[in-house]
């Protein structure tokens, strides 16, 4: 797998997708939905697909000394460390604002989703949706990009919505507290993991067994 | 002599819908060490469908693949330790040169060997600081060769690898299939080029709308049909004609 991993980074990987990971100062934004972030790792990971197929890579990796599988689970493997990248930065950056940045005027009045507990729970749940929907999708066929593409954006925008919309009913304005850990936050996080982790999980296993049928 | 590559009753069915649109059918053949198999047919014949089918790229509905001895599909990554493949027209990581390729390549390689690797290039004369697109597709076929044979392969599976090639290079070419032939690697390669099966195959598998006409050594071959066709001497064009001939309707 370590093999696999390194030869996705050296021969695979499009630059953007490793350079999108910055998109984690978003965090930072008033006034943004920061959630967006994990809208923009999906796409820079997207680039690298784009370009895997352009290079043959499936086919290259196919006839590497390895397992039929180990193809579908080193693509995913790929794509967990850039989004665990992107979640442990956005995480350092939710601890500034929950901290040193608590009580700055423009997250005070930010009517937009602040950086907390449940924003984390929120990102994840937008990452299982590139897992479930992006790379579920695409190994179907391991060729076709769009339709899963455009899946993952429509579910993405979806768990935005809700995201962002929680906090603006009557009396949920503590969702948006800037800082301190509520129960609410704490669910919604597990919700997130659970999510992120099953996800990610099944469609893994979904998607090996619809690659070792495929015909390339 | 042993066969490093056997094939049992392969079958693949290409639908849309309900309707077949093609198939491939109880494909069988063998292929010994040191032995090159030319495997011939008319475009659109079966060669690629089958060569694939063997290399699991595609699912066939029935059949088994053995390769040194053991079952393609229950020891997948052992047996590609010991095969190197090339496929004509296909240009992986294009924009990548080939010392990074090579690189990444050789880390999943027990038996990779620098120096093989080194000599190959050399005697290819192949740049490794070159882009995979910069190179002719005779050279692209070479650096293929090249990486296979830098980790011992002794199996080589070659769809069309004479494709889009010079006539001096298909003689290369064959020159160099024969020289890997005599050192024991078993080659298996498609091809509907007649005269590249006349300068270095042993044996011949001629597969037609997706069966198998006949797999044969090659003298065995050309006698066979010589019979059929009540004729001395035919050339291996001369029965690939006499197999394919169909009157045009026009």
């Amino acid at each position: 797998m370590k093999k696999l991993l390194a030869k996705e980074i050296r021969l695979t990987a499009n630059p953007l997708s490793i350079v999108f990971i910055a998109f984690a100062l978003m965090t930072l934004f008033p006034g943004y939905p920061i959630l967006m972030d994990g809208f923009f790792l999906g796409l820079g990971i997207f680039f690298t697909y784009q370009q895997a197929r352009e290079c043959d890579d499936v086919i290259y990796t196919v006839l590497l000394p390895v397992r039929k599988k180990d193809v579908v689970t080193s693509k995913y493997a790929f794509v967990i460390m850039i989004q665990m990248a992107n979640f442990i930065l956005c995480v350092l950056l939710t601890l500034l604002r929950m901290t040193v940045l608590k009580d700055a005027g423009v997250y005070l009045a930010n009517v937009m989703m602040n950086a907390n507990l449940m924003y984390l729970g929120f990102l994840l749940m937008v990452y299982a949706c590139f897992n479930i929907f992006f790379l579920g999708g695409y190994f179907k066929t391991a060729y076709k990009q769009g339709v899963p593409f455009l899946a993952f954006s429509v579910a993405t925008f979806i768990v935005i919505t809700i995201g962002e919309t929680l906090s603006k009913v009557p009396g949920g304005q503590i969702l948006n507290a800037t800082s301190g850990v509520h129960p609410v936050h704490a669910v919604v996080f597990a919700v997130g993991v659970l999510v992120y982790v099953v996800g990610t999980w099944a469609s893994m296993i979904q998607s090996i067994k619809h690659f070792e049928n495929i015909d390339l | 002599m042993s066969a490093v590559l056997e094939v049992k009753s392969l079958s693949k069915t290409y639908r849309q819908g309900q309707a077949v649109t093609f198939q491939v059918k109880d494909i069988s053949f063998k292929v010994e060490a040191g032995q090159v198999m030319g495997f011939i047919g008319r475009n659109g014949a079966g060669k690629t469908t089958t060569l694939k089918a063997i290399l699991n790229l595609i699912r066939p509905e029935a059949g088994q693949v053995l390769i040194f001895g053991k079952d393609f599909l229950e020891a997948e990554d052992e047996i590609k330790q010991e095969t190197g493949y090339a496929v004509g027209g296909m240009s992986y990581y294009k924009r990548k040169r080939i010392k990074d390729i090579a690189e990444v390549t050789k880390t999943f390689y027990d038996n990779w060997d620098d120096q093989a690797y080194r000599h190959y290039l050399k005697g290819f004369k192949l740049d490794e600081n070159k882009r995979l697109m910069d190179l002719s597709e005779g050279m692209k076929v070479k650096f293929y060769l090249t990486m296979a044979l830098s980790h011992q392969a002794k199996l080589l599976i070659l769809d069309e690898p004479s494709s889009g090639l010079d006539p001096v290079s298909r003689d290369e070419m064959a020159e160099i299939f024969k020289k890997l032939a005599a050192k024991g690697v078993a080659i298996l390669f498609s091809t509907h080029i007649t005269s590249d099966l006349d300068k270095c195959a042993d044996a011949i598998t001629y597969i037609k709308d997706g069966k198998i006409v006949a797999s044969m050594d090659k003298q065995d071959f050309i006698e066979h049909f010589a019979n059929e066709m009540a004729t001395t001497s035919p050339s291996l064009e001369d029965i690939m004609v006499y197999i394919e001939h169909e009157e045009v309707d026009i």
